[in-house]
């Protein structure tokens, strides 16, 4: 009987269209049921997923046919991994209004950055805004 | 429009009840066609009391919650009324993180959502 690989992971380049987003988000799903993650930890992982790479082709490489969206994923039975990097000029997150608050409730902008906040363990941007890396342990 | 590809549409006791076609919204374009499909669903004198079900859904993004916002705030503009119901708890959470329990009024199941507008 042959045990089970470490780990899994993928390194994609993909291009800058949302629909293409399916095509890394399946494997993972995969993958993290394989290594035995619970269908609400599969589902806030796909969520923090979606909206990172979305935000990555839409607002970093504003849909540009020309530009690419780099994914990095790693996932074993205790951790979740990966780093989206787009080639746009980056972002503060900090100067992104908060959608949860009052007045900014019903405005579009931010809330998918609510849900990766909420979703993962650890979010950190590099200096320049353009990579996001998501960090989540199994509990 | 009378036929759509991303939602059922029905009436209830006068209540226009709109459901899901799809498990997942995912897909951009889907999303967008969505979007289209339910601000014409919602639009409308008649369209005073309406329910969106979530029974089938199983994942809902930020950008398809945009769209729902935006149904909500055609429905409001006719001086309508909107009830979510049968949510799914990771879905209900959604809208929870986001703070959008408090614009959109959510029901447990389809006949609280319809009571609730009589």
């Amino acid at each position: 009987m042959t045990s089970p690989p470490p780990n899994w992971t993928l390194e994609r380049r993909i291009p800058s269209d949302p629909d293409v987003c399916a095509k890394v988000i399946e494997p993972l799903v995969d993958a993290l049921e394989n290594f035995g993650w619970a269908a609400r930890e599969v589902f806030g992982i796909r969520m923090a997923m979606e909206e990172a790479i979305v935000n990555a082709i839409r607002h970093g490489n504003q849909c540009s046919p020309n530009k690419s969206v780099q994914i990095a994923i790693k996932v074993d039975d205790q951790e979740f991994l990966a780093t989206i990097t787009d080639q746009g000029d980056g972002f503060d997150p900090k100067q992104v209004p908060d959608p949860t608050d009052d007045e900014n409730l019903e405005c579009d902008s931010g809330r998918g950055l609510v849900l990766i906040k909420n979703y993962a363990d650890e979010v950190t941007y590099n200096q320049s805004g353009n990579s996001v890396t998501l960090k989540k342990s199994k509990p | 429009m009378d036929q759509y590809e991303c939602i059922e549409t029905d009436k209830v006791e006068d209540v226009a009840v709109v459901k899901f076609v799809d498990e997942r919204m995912m897909d951009a374009a889907r999303i967008e066609q969505l979007g289209g499909e339910l601000m014409d669903a919602v639009s409308g004198d008649d369209k005073d009391r309406v329910v969106i079900n979530f029974e089938n859904v199983s994942f809902f993004s930020s950008a398809a919650v945009s769209k729902l916002l935006v149904a909500e705030k055609r429905i409001r503009s006719q001086g309508g009324q909107l009830r979510l119901s049968n949510l799914r708890p990771e879905v209900r959470d959604v809208f929870n993180l986001t703070k959008l329990d408090s614009v959109f009024k959510i029901e447990e199941e389809q006949s609280d959502a319809i009571e609730s507008l009589q």
